[in-house]
């Protein structure tokens, strides 16, 4: 039997916020979670349950106070997280040209710049932003400025992508173009993925697995495997059988 | 928008013409006094009687201005620095700042006058330390009000606190900082002009004390307006800079 070793895996994982006289906020309570290299997981969960607060310990931001936090065999330190994330907001700097906004990341980690532009230029290609590389981000729609960002998530290689309701700002036509277009980046870049959403029929197009959140302090209540075959269809949401997984996960997050 | 632009201009023009008329016929009719208040046309009397003393006087104020606030804006910026990268240094500095600004720094020109003899340092000085704070205030406050979720984004790719402050803090502070040099401009315009009434024997400030002295309050008056042109003037000028210089401020609510 082949063994894939899990590329995250976390265990017991609790987050408080503060520490107060009353022992502060628990967000999240004994999390555990295994997630194999090149898979999109959906979280989905009712508002407050702890899933943006997974996403930041995930991408190392806060540090539990109890359990591990495992990526890639080494427990976080803090150090070499190749992670790119993605919020509701894109998160551009108006000062910055298109390009130099996607490469930032490099930029700060302090290597060549230079390396890395035929990369950027690559993915705004890929993105369908070619001839925009020296707009500013305020000359663009906001699709298009979330298009940059995720460039800007993608432009190290990460081997894991946090999105956190990525498209939830966006109108319903926009956001499917957007689901057609992270199903393609997430099959050429190979990157596992982790997508936080609010819209069950997101998670249930773009996730290999759904888990569902819920309770305070957030705990893992369900997950749901999806099995359709890749690359998906937009028309496989009028499916049955799409529905069915749909209808299930929404009894599952209010049951 | 230049048709609306240019109909303000004569708007403003048409009510600054009625103001004069009035006041020109009211100082001839009412017979005030030109000592108490003189008639528009006195004071432009004024004004060509001494173009050159009038002119150099006011470069002299401009100048030492000028670089009163050109160290106030140095010093904000450098000082915003530290101050925002950390909480101690904050909470250790700032009500000393604070502390300083409340007293009135008027006040301290005869001290620096004592200590720095007559002429430009006290000048500089004054300016300096009535323009400085109207300048960190609102720098210092952009830098510190980065959104949360744009410093954590910076922080997953792994950027440390002070890349964060010169890369994303300080040039998103740009725009506040450049928009309160404007304030700085006049109050170093006070600071100097101040100076120059205490301390000096120089400069618009020295020129309107000695000319009240003298009851010839229409050259007092005609520097009152030149200061008030001058300052407009530099005003706009460093507007125009600012649009320049950070250009993506004003298209982003465009
Ligand atoms: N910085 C913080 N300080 C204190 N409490 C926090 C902080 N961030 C989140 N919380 C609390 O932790 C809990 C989980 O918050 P979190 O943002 O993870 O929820 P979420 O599932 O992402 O919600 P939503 O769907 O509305 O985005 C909430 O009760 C929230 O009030
Ligand atoms: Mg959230």
């Amino acid at each position: 039997m082949i063994t894939v070793k899990s590329i995250l895996r976390l265990r017991n994982v609790t987050v408080r916020y503060g520490n107060g006289r009353h022992g502060g906020l628990v967000a999240i309570s004994k999390v555990s979670l295994d997630i194999m290299p090149g898979q999109v997981v959906g979280i989905v969960g009712k508002s407050g349950c702890g899933k943006t607060t997974l996403l930041k310990v995930i991408a190392g931001l806060i540090k539990p106070v109890e359990g591990e936090v495992i990526f890639n065999g080494d427990e976080f330190d803090g150090s070499h997280r190749r992670v790119g994330m993605l919020f509701q907001s894109p998160l551009l700097l108006p000062w910055r040209t298109v390009l130099r906004n996607i490469l930032l990341p490099i930029e700060i980690a302090g290597e060549d710049v230079n390396k890395y532009v035929g990369r950027a230029l690559e993915l705004v290609e890929r993105v369908g932003l070619k001839g925009f590389e020296n707009s500013y981000p305020w000359e663009l729609s906001g699709g298009m400025q979330q298009r940059v960002a995720l460039c800007r998530a993608l432009i190290h290689k990460p081997l894991l992508l946090l999105l956190d309701e990525p498209f939830s700002a966006l109108d319903a036509i926009t956001r499917e173009d957007m689901w057609k277009l992270l199903q393609e980046i997430i099959v050429h870049e190979g990157c596992t993925t982790i997508l936080v959403t609010h819209d069950v029929r997101e998670a249930v197009f773009l996730s290999d697995r759904v888990v569902v959140m819920g309770g305070k302090p957030g705990t893992i209540k369900a997950e749901v495997n999806i099995p359709f075959n890749r690359p998906r269809d937009i028309r496989l949401q009028y499916s049955k059988e799409f529905n069915e997984y749909v209808s299930t996960i929404k009894e599952l997050i209010s049951g | 928008m230049a048709v609306n632009a240019r109909s303000r201009i004569i708007n403003t023009l048409i009510v600054l013409a009625v103001v004069f008329i009035a006041w020109e016929l009211a100082s001839l009719t009412l017979s005030i006094p030109y000592y108490i208040l003189p008639s528009p046309s006195s004071i432009v009397l004024a004004t060509t009687r001494y173009p050159q003393y009038l002119l150099i006087n006011l470069l002299d104020t401009l100048t030492h201005s000028l670089i009163g606030l050109s160290i106030a804006a140095a010093f904000s910026l450098l000082l915003s620095i530290p101050l925002a990268y950390s909480e101690g240094i904050r909470d250790a500095v700032y009500p000393l700042i604070t502390g300083f600004n409340a007293i009135p720094r008027a006040a301290l020109v005869p001290l620096l006058a004592l200590w720095f003899g007559l002429g430009s340092v006290p000048k500089v000085l004054t300016a300096f330390l009535i323009a400085f704070f109207p300048i960190l205030v609102p720098t210092l406050t952009a830098m510190v009000t980065l959104e949360k979720e744009l410093w954590e984004l910076l922080q997953s790719f792994g950027a440390t606190k002070s890349q964060i402050l010169l890369k994303v803090a300080l040039p998103r502070a740009m725009p506040y900082f450049l928009s309160s040099l404007h304030m700085g401009l006049t109050s170093a315009f006070v600071g100097t002009v101040i100076a120059e009434m205490v301390a000096s024997d120089k400069g618009l400030g020295y020129v309107i004390l000695s000319s009240t002295s003298r009851l010839d309050t229409p050259l007092a008056f005609s520097c009152l307006i030149l200061l008030a042109l001058i300052t407009l003037i530099i005003s706009k000028m460093l507007g125009i800079i600012e649009r320049r210089i950070v250009k993506w401020a004003y298209r982003v609510n465009a």
